[in-house]
């Protein structure tokens, strides 16, 4: 008994000291942020080009080959271990650490919501850049590229292996197809991963909210009977489909949300259209709650078809489950410390992103943002220049922090 | 088809790709001693000045040493061009800075002169400020055969593709003023310079012991005159060209062209009256050419023209007969 009790003791007394090493460590790399901030600063050229370089090549989700060869291109330049595109379109290469027993997982997204029709040239000012996809996510990219040599000038040298992905097929109907395809095939044991984005600063995501993407369908017959009651074009039908699922009820808690984020029907003035499409994200923070509503969509669906003489047809193209890690769990708690340092404050955002597949994968992980952004995923998407150094200095810092087991749990 | 020009054509054209191991060019420069000077001339070019003076010093000084020097020359913008190009590290003059005892001419040609004096290179690059897709190319792809091949002195940009395209027609040649004006007059004039494919465009790079010793039009002419005065001194064979690939810029008006024209014809025509040409007209040519290119390689087209000519009709017998009777 006596011999269990002294086990006991020892054992919190090595716990108490390793917390103290890891609160040593992390004031020690606190202290040195504002010093970063500036150097950062300094050396703004390389990863500002890569931005530029990078975000004129339109990179539409499915279609991210061409970014993609350029990521691999700068990562041979930048002398990297290989570099390499998997079979799910992904970019990937790895600086050795100095033991390398352990990684650490960079990530940043390649595809865009921008076609390639649209022209993809970015204007750069005194303190801004602007440009279709430059905040999500040319400047996460790039950000990501220029880990390696802004680590070289801030004299880190990393333990663990930093592995660098450009993952594509990302956004939208993809899935998150690339980022899981990568984490399934990864070799490596990692330690902890992050998602770059380039918006916004002060995004601490570190947990991933359950998601069902959908499209819905309505196609009015060629044998429709245009004289039955209520007869109409697909406008019509459309509009009243959307009323009766807003007749859905939405909880407040667990937090639930239904957006209608597309509808295209029609072409002219004059022809009432045979076919509309809508399309609908819901989130939630209660896995069953998606399930339900899915059900619900799916007997409006039905019901709505039947009653109308329509086609209507339910197409989920995108699922993902809530995942999380705790808000005490010290990847959360450094990266809140980093920020408060670097003059970030932190606004916690569920990701409906890569961080999920990250997360599912057991890895501990968060989503950073990178500066400031205005008219986000418009034409005119702009960056501001004067917070970014803030912004990748809480990236380098928390990538050291993982480095030196001050996230671990 | 002279085949001496048919060979230069083959020798001297290249392509920006050519030179994408930008280690081994640089290793090349060293090895050879040469200093090269990137210069932009502008004039309120805020818009896209940031955006070549970023990428052109980051991957062309700092990531690979190929430029030693990269200056931004200034006609006087009244925008915030020279502001967005010493906020992202280029070297800033004003023209009228520059040689101050020659006094102060406004014009693109002015600021390309006074660099040769202001900038230290044994090459000078020249860059125009519009360029909305600035690419590492549009340098490297430039001084490259000044690296490699000494014999060369002067290297001209070419963009897109000509207008005759062996799968078809491509909607932009070599520029409408190319295209109508010069084109025609070095065919009839000086049919060995039609070999240039964009003997306008605003990206050259040159050695200094070339540019200084030919005078500058300060307008519109400088591209022309420089072609001219080189091909009088020193023959086709110290001419290069690179294709660059795409280049996006302004549009201008016909006007601008108009006008445009009008300068390049006064440097014309004053080069072929100090050859003596005007005074003692050659036979003109009657072959005009143009380029193709098919699978990668760039053929000359020439063509027969001849502009054959009836004499007034009221010489022709017939005419007069009808007239007289009726």
């Amino acid at each position: 008994m006596l011999c269990k009790n002294l086990l006991h003791s020892l054992n919190q007394w090595l716990m108490e000291i390793q917390e103290i090493d890891r609160e040593t460590a992390l004031s020690g790399l606190l202290d040195q942020i504002p010093e970063r901030i500036k150097k950062i600063s300094e050396k703004r050229d390389s990863f500002l080009t890569d931005t530029v370089l990078l975000g004129e090549i339109p990179s539409p989700t499915y279609g991210e080959d061409e970014r993609i060869r350029a990521v691999v291109d700068r990562f041979r330049e930048n002398g990297l271990s290989a570099p390499n595109i998997d079979e799910f379109g992904n970019a990937s290469a790895h600086l050795p650490g100095t033991e390398g027993q352990s990684s650490i997982l960079v990530m940043a997204h390649a595809d865009s919501v921008f076609s390639r029709e649209v022209r993809h040239e970015i204007q750069v000012g005194s303190g801004h850049m602007s440009g279709p996809g430059i905040a999500d996510n040319a400047l996460g990219l790039a950000a990501m590229i220029a880990l390696p040599r802004l680590l070289d000038d801030l004299g880190i040298r990393l333990r663990d292996d930093l592995i660098l992905v450009a993952n594509s097929r990302s956004l939208g109907r993809a899935n998150l197809e690339g980022a899981s395809g990568f984490l399934e095939t990864m070799s490596l044991p990692a330690r902890a991963g992050i998602c770059v984005e380039g918006s916004t600063l002060g995004r601490l995501s570190y947990s991933g909210l359950g998601t069902l993407r959908g499209e819905i369908t309505l196609q009015v017959p060629s044998d429709y009977d245009w004289k039955r009651f209520g007869a109409s074009g697909a406008i019509s039908h459309v509009t009243g489909l959307i009323n009766q699922i807003r007749e859905i009820p939405i909880p407040k808690e667990p937090k639930t949300q239904l957006v209608f984020g597309g509808l295209r029907c029609g072409s002219s003035f004059n022809t009432s259209p045979k076919q509309g499409t809508l399309r609908f994200e819901i989130t939630s923070e209660d896995d069953d709650i998606i399930g339900q509503m899915e059900d619900q969509l799916n007997e409006i669906c039905e019901q709505f078809s039947a009653e109308t003489g329509t086609l209507v047809s339910m197409e989920v193209v995108a699922k993902r489950q809530n995942c999380s890690i705790p808000f005490t769990h010290p990847l959360v708690k450094t990266t809140r410390s980093i920020m408060q340092e670097a003059g970030i404050t932190p606004k916690v955002d569920p990701s409906t992103g890569d961080l999920n597949a990250l997360i599912l994968s057991g890895l501990p992980a968060v989503t950073l943002g990178l500066t400031t952004v205005e008219n986000l995923r418009e034409i005119n998407e702009t960056v501001q220049l004067d917070p970014l150094y803030a912004g990748m200095t809480q990236l380098v810092s928390l990538i050291q922090a993982i480095d030196q087991g001050i996230c671990d749990s | 088809m002279n085949k001496i020009n048919e060979n230069w054509l083959e020798r001297n054209t290249f392509h920006h790709a050519d030179f994408w191991d930008l280690i081994k060019l640089v290793e090349e420069k060293e090895k050879k001693g040469l200093k090269i000077s990137l210069c932009i001339p502008t004039l309120n070019e805020e818009k896209t000045i940031g955006k070549e003076v970023l990428i052109l010093r980051s991957e062309l000084m700092e990531r690979y040493p190929l430029i030693d020097e990269f200056a931004v020359i200034d006609s006087g913008s009244k925008d915030k061009t020279l502001e967005v190009a010493k906020n992202y590290g280029a070297d800033v003059y004003l023209a009228s800075d520059i040689l101050p005892e020659v006094g102060d001419k406004r014009g693109k040609g002015e600021n390309l002169w006074k660099a040769i004096h202001q900038l230290k290179g044994d090459i000078i690059c020249y860059v125009d400020a519009d360029i909305s897709n600035i690419h590492p190319r549009f340098v490297y792809g430039l001084v490259a055969p000044l690296i490699h091949r000494d014999e060369i002195s002067y290297v001209k940009a070419f963009y897109d593709r000509p207008l005759n395209y062996s799968s078809g027609l491509r909607p932009s040649g070599g520029g409408r003023v190319t295209e109508i004006l010069i084109r025609p007059l070095f065919s009839l004039f000086f049919p060995e310079l039609s070999h240039i494919i964009q003997p306008l465009s605003g990206e050259y790079a040159a050695r200094r012991e070339v540019l200084e010793k030919i005078p500058f039009p300060i307008g519109y002419g400088v591209e022309t005159s420089h072609l001219l005065d080189l091909y009088a001194m020193h023959g086709l064979e110290t001419f290069a060209q690179t294709d660059l690939d795409r280049r996006v810029h302004r549009n201008q008006t016909t006007n601008a062209l108009g006008k445009m024209s009008f300068g390049i014809l006064q440097t014309f025509f004053n080069r072929l009256h100090a050859q003596g040409k005007l005074d003692r007209m050659p036979d003109l040519e009657t072959f005009y050419r143009r380029f193709e290119v098919e699978e990668g390689k760039y053929h000359q087209l020439v063509q027969e023209v001849i502009e054959e000519e009836r004499p007034p009709m009221i010489d022709i017998e017939g005419y007069r007969n009808r007239m007289a009777s009726s």
